[in-house]
């Protein structure tokens, strides 16, 4: 047994694995169901931002604790540990929302850039990594539950500027779909 | 073919018919010089370069056909199966380097392995864009990628394995080689059997101009996301 050996008969057998995935499993969605499901999925954690602001507060589990009430506050910490996973994941949502959108993107236009989409690809492998490894530490309560506060501000920031940014695209998208059927229908 | 499928795959049918005719002719040439003849080995190589080039074009045709209502996918696909294909010519030629004996076996199984590649590349650009690919096409590129999987195998395993222990190595090669090329034949036959889809009109409703734009928008709000995730990795990490 040499090392091409083991090499070729590696790539082989995954190959043959990789195509009976692709073979025996059916498509999620189509993309024109996508489309028309897309503006039902609304980034609506956003109207929750002032409770969760609130329960993201440290002094409360402090307050607790000076008060001798420390099982109370490890429940309480827990608890809002549960809060920022949950905000975690709907950081995930808005990604996985652009994405989606992107590829809706991709799929209706006539020349699509093998840059951007490869950049594209980049940014979801890393946005995976790493939002896997954030879930990880702060399920087994690695991070430092101080630290959580944080969050609150960064996803309300990126919240706000994201939902202008994807009302801003859907509007150019309804209007270049406009414009594309004036033109066609000029053409014809 | 004879449900009229050989006018949308003229390819396909051009690469079946070349099949037909390499069998016909080895047929005749082992029966006249027989199998371990000088005649015999040009003979099978050559008609076997032939073949798998019609299938390269058989194959970039089934692509294309599937993703034809799909204008800006095809182009991503077309440019990825170039690209997939020569690095894995650089990584196959760099690998078989100096092996002058195995030559032909390492070219075919090089030929395979950027065939493979290639097509579940754009198999997995399809399930990326969650296309929906015809059940006719979707079989004809699995069954001639599981064949260049197994080609592979065979190349690799039946030379390490039998080849020292075996003297009809080569008719155990050819025997199992042919067997598979059975199985992708009647799986092919049982797809053809049914009428292939409908073409579709072009899905590409949006000027390319609105991708320019909105495309290194979206990049721009995704790399965002990331470095905020990060920013939130780093501030914890910071956190005393």
């Amino acid at each position: 047994m040499n090392y091409s050996f083991l090499v070729f008969s590696g790539i082989g057998l995954l190959l043959l694995l990789l195509l009976a995935w692709l073979s025996f499993t059916n498509l999620r969605t189509k993309p024109d169901d996508r489309a028309a499901s897309r503006q039902e999925r609304d980034c609506r954690h956003i109207s929750y931002l002032g409770y969760i602001h609130q329960a993201l507060d440290r002094t409360d589990i402090e307050f607790l604790k000076t008060r001798g009430f420390p099982s109370l506050a490890n429940r309480v910490e827990k608890e809002r540990r549960q809060i920022a996973l949950k905000y975690l994941h709907a950081l995930r949502t808005d990604f996985e929302k652009l994405v989606d959108f992107a590829r809706v993107m991709a799929v209706m236009s006539p020349d699509v850039e093998l840059v951007q989409e490869l950049q594209s690809l980049r940014l979801q492998l890393a946005f995976s990594y790493r939002y896997h490894l954030i879930h990880a530490r702060l399920e087994f309560g690695i991070a430092p539950s101080n630290a959580l506060a944080n969050l609150s501000n960064m996803v309300s920031a990126l919240t706000v500027r994201m939902e202008a940014a994807i009302s801003e695209l859907g509007e150019r998208a309804v209007l270049g779909s406009e414009f594309g059927s004036y033109s066609d229908g000029g053409a014809s | 073919m004879l449900r009229g499928h050989f006018r949308i795959l003229p390819f396909l049918s051009a690469y079946i018919t070349l099949n037909i005719c390499q069998a016909v002719l080895l047929y005749f040439i082992y029966h006249r010089f027989g199998r371990v003849s000088d005649a015999a080995y040009v003979a099978a190589w050559w008609s076997e370069a032939i073949t798998v080039l019609a299938r390269v074009f058989a194959t970039v045709e089934i692509i294309h056909m599937a993703l034809i209502s799909y204008r800006g996918i095809w182009g991503l696909a077309w440019r990825l199966l170039g690209l997939i294909s020569l690095v894995m010519s650089i990584a196959v030629a760099l690998a078989a380097e100096g092996d002058v004996d195995w030559a032909l076996l390492h070219a075919d199984r090089g030929y395979h392995l950027i065939f493979a590649m290639a097509t579940v590349g754009c198999l997995l650009l399809i399930r990326y864009y969650q296309i929906s690919v015809g059940r006719v096409y979707r079989t004809l590129l699995a069954t001639l990628c599981s064949y260049s999987c197994v080609k592979i195998l065979l190349d690799t395993v039946l030379q390490n394995i039998l080849y020292a222990q075996y003297l009809e190595y080569a008719a155990i090669w050819q025997l199992v080689s042919l067997f598979s090329y059975i199985v992708v034949l009647a799986l092919w036959a049982e797809a053809l059997w049914h009428p292939l889809p409908a073409i579709e009109p072009q899905r590409a409703v949006l000027p390319s101009s609105v991708y320019q734009q909105v495309a290194p928008e979206i990049n721009f709000q995704l790399d965002a996301l990331n470095k905020r995730l990060m920013g939130f990795f780093k501030i914890k990490e910071r956190q005393p």
